[in-house]
């Protein structure tokens, strides 16, 4: 078969292949929520919206979303959520195509690295002159979390720390007295608590004379082998008063002895006393089926704990992180919050900054959720005081000790990487690596990192 | 390939100096894809590999800096072995048991239709699933593997098992690949042949000894070489199974790619890791193309 216009033909087909390819625009991620788009009326402001919830909170969220475009008809917020990490790569491929979302949510500890790389802008100037985005509005630690170099970059949404969940039954079947919601337990009584809720086949606990430790059928308390682990380490780390990275942010500064101090009572849970699991992946379900009668874990478990409580009783109760040195309590925490990624539109930045003032003022429905409100107003009222499991979290709330704010972030504490942290945890926790050693290896892989420009 | 093309041919294609665009034609959709997707990609790679990118902003020119960083980086040389360690235990289990499955789902009995279809499916399901349901599989205490065994052992949270867990997974998913392009290798292979053997005198063993494994080299060189490509390149199951963990037991090459460019938005260094891999996957097949030379060779 031979026809004498087909090269020419074939050249048109790739030229415009070619062409459709370059012209197809930079799409937003893939979103879980995919709204039907009005036609653009004149007048309608439209702000796309990027945030990193996937599970049950994204349809929170979803809902806080809607009830503001349909109060707000001159404004349409467009939602789209992915997975925190993914929706990163997305926002950087797009704001380097010139498409950032207006409002991107994230979480305090990443704010630097966006600085860093020049994606988003410092909020000083454009909430200035708000009457709701101020200072004294919010809990003091959420709104400082937020500052990088000085300068604001996040608006607070919530936040979050960990605590100690307790199931009741065990405790009563243990006849142990439950954990008082405040103030923190000491070390002597979460140990003499872990003791005896660590019970084995014959019904003896760990505190009892022939207590069978390779029969176990109820440990106390959960131990994380992910990136929680080293959560739980910080905590502990900050109760000691230890600190990570220098004031120039190029060197780590660990005390390597309250370090492995503070990693040495986590591993002697499992290894020595034999009150947690070794290798334990899924923590919630452990705790729901009564392998451990308590669980550490963030305020965002409450809904799941509720809906046991309601399908099958499941009686469930909270307190505050032990405060295991006696110093000065402190847990490891994070939280929520918005950014407004470079773009130099007045009108859309107005609007968002709108958008914004009315979820803080509305932050009541996102408290549902299981996460604190950093609005003080929400924060405070009755009605979020009185939600149950909330109590133990709002009294840890001022003790909140978030990741040092640096450039190098992900590269430090990436939960889903080979960093410094997770290698730290993993090895000690996993493989009962000496903690003396880890924290030494850690620290010196993490001043290369920070050394590097 | 060439060896197989009938000699002469090449000799008066070149005689009629006619250049045929046909087959240009055909060739263009395909063409326009690896042009578009991966040559030039592959090239821009080659460059993003000499600077410090962050993705965002002016790339600066570094030199071979990147490089340089790649030899004092532990995390690489984990990356590099854990590679080497995975493909040299899934390779024989996905050559040795795709042709174990071809031979046996050749033979003419009952269920063979229904034995292909299990073999295969795995592969069509999508890496991401297959990774979420092994990961079930692979649990420590309720894992139907563990329950199979009636032990508890701790598959993906321990260092020293992770990198099997992920073994099996890989093999379980990509094996049905293999058994089709060997079915098809041995479906090849004209039926006289066997019947002149058996004619001969020669058994079962014999024929497959003498016949079946040589007729086959072509198909196994192949297979094998496919197979050492993908699992050199292995990333989804890890990304969903252990994300290179616990701690950097089973970070592999591509992971780590993923890790240093897309986690760390370091694109210059994760290119250069990337070009380290191509080199390394480009050596082996030249290793191998030349044994299987050699190998044909001696055959025929």
């Amino acid at each position: 078969m031979q026809i004498k216009h087909l090269p020419w033909t074939s050249l048109l087909l790739l030229v415009a292949l070619l062409m459709a390819g370059c012209a197809a625009p930079v799409a937003p991620p893939s979103g879980e929520v995919a709204v039907e788009q009005p036609a653009a009326t004149e007048g309608v402001v439209t702000l796309e919206f990027w945030g990193g919830w996937t599970g049950p909170d994204a349809n929170t969220m979803q809902a806080i979303v809607d009830r503001y475009n349909a109060e707000h008809p001159n404004v349409r917020v467009n939602l789209s959520m992915q997975a925190w990490s993914p929706l990163f790569d997305a926002f950087i491929a797009a704001s380097s195509a010139g498409s950032a979302p207006d409002i991107l949510a994230m979480h305090p500890q990443e704010l630097a690295q966006f600085v860093h790389l020049g994606l988003i802008l410092p909020l000083d100037d454009i909430v200035a002159n708000s009457e709701v985005i101020k200072p004294e509005n919010y809990l003091e630690n959420a709104w400082e979390g937020n500052k990088v170099n000085g300068k604001l970059y996040g608006i607070p949404l919530d936040l979050h720390m960990h605590g100690l969940f307790y199931n009741k039954a065990a405790f009563e079947k243990a006849g142990v007295t439950a954990p008082p919601s405040t103030p923190p337990l000491s070390r002597d009584e979460f140990m003499e608590m872990a003791k005896r809720l660590t019970i084995d086949a014959n019904g003896k606990n760990a505190a009892e004379e022939g207590f069978d430790a390779n029969n176990i059928v109820q440990y106390a308390i959960n131990a994380h082998t992910n990136h929680h682990a080293f959560f739980q380490w910080w905590s502990l780390y900050n109760q000691l008063g230890g600190r990570l990275v220098s004031e120039d942010g190029k060197s780590c500064v660990m005390d390597l002895d309250k370090a492995a101090q503070a990693w040495q009572f986590l591993q002697d849970l499992v290894y020595v006393h034999k009150v947690a699991p070794q290798g334990q992946t899924d923590y919630p379900r452990d705790f729901l089926d009564g392998r451990t009668a308590m669980l550490v874990d963030g305020p965002w478990r409450i809904p799941q704990l509720e809906q046991a409580a309601a399908e099958s009783g499941f009686q469930w109760g909270a307190a505050q992180y032990p405060n295991i040195f006696g110093g000065e309590f402190a847990v490891w925490g994070s939280g929520h919050n918005f950014t407004l990624p470079s773009k130099a539109d007045p009108n859309k930045q107005a609007a968002a900054v709108a958008f914004l003032e009315w979820m803080a003022a509305n932050s009541a429905e996102w408290a549902k959720s299981g996460q604190l409100p950093a609005f003080k107003a929400i924060m405070e009222s009755e009605e979020f005081q009185q939600m149950e499991g909330r109590a133990p979290f709002i009294a840890s709330m001022p003790y909140e000790k978030l990741f040092p704010a640096t450039p190098k972030y992900n590269e430090i504490f990436a939960s889903n990487a080979p960093t410094p942290m997770m290698v730290m945890a993993q090895r000690i926790m996993l493989e009962a690596a000496d903690p003396a050693t880890e924290v030494k290896t850690a620290c010196e892989a993490i001043s290369a990192i920070l050394a590097t420009p | 390939m060439r060896i197989l093309a009938p000699t002469g041919f090449q000799a008066r294609v070149a005689a009629r100096k006619r250049i045929y665009w046909t087959p240009f034609l055909f060739l263009a959709p395909y063409l326009f894809l690896f042009v578009s997707l991966r040559l030039f990609p592959s090239l821009i790679g080659l460059a993003i590999s000499f600077t410090n990118w962050s993705a965002v902003g002016v790339p600066q020119w570094v030199g071979l800096a990147n490089y340089q960083a790649l030899f004092v980086d532990p995390r690489f040389r984990d990356a590099l072995t854990n590679t080497a360690l995975f493909t040299a235990m899934a390779v024989p289990a996905l050559v040795g048991l795709g042709l174990a499955f071809a031979l046996f789902l050749n033979q003419p009995h009952r269920g063979r239709g229904l034995g292909r279809v299990a073999v295969f499916t795995p592969y069509v399901i999508m890496p991401t699933v297959v990774g979420v349901l092994w990961t079930w599989i692979l649990e420590k205490d309720f894992g139907l593997l563990n329950v199979l065994l009636g032990r508890q052992i701790p598959w993906l949270v321990s260092p020293s098992w992770a990198m099997l867990g992920l073994v099996l997974a890989a093999v379980w998913s990509m094996v049905g690949y293999n058994t089709v392009l060997f079915l098809a290798g041995l479906q090849d292979i004209p039926t006289e042949l066997y019947e002149a053997a058996r004619i001969d005198g020669a058994n079962a063993w014999r024929s497959f000894w003498s016949l079946t494994l040589p007729l086959l080299a072509p198909t196994a060189f192949l297979v094998l070489m496919l197979t050492i490509i993908n699992t050199f390149q292995v990333f989804d199951l890890v990304y969903v199974m252990t994300s290179g963990g616990p701690g950097t037991s089973t970070l592999t090459m591509v992971q780590y790619v993923y890790t240093t460019a897309f986690q760390f938005f370091k694109f210059g260094y994760g290119s250069a890791v990337a070009m380290v891999m191509f080199v390394v996957l480009v050596i082996v097949a030249l290793i191998q193309t030349r044994a299987y030379r050699r190998g044909l060779e001696s055959i025929y």
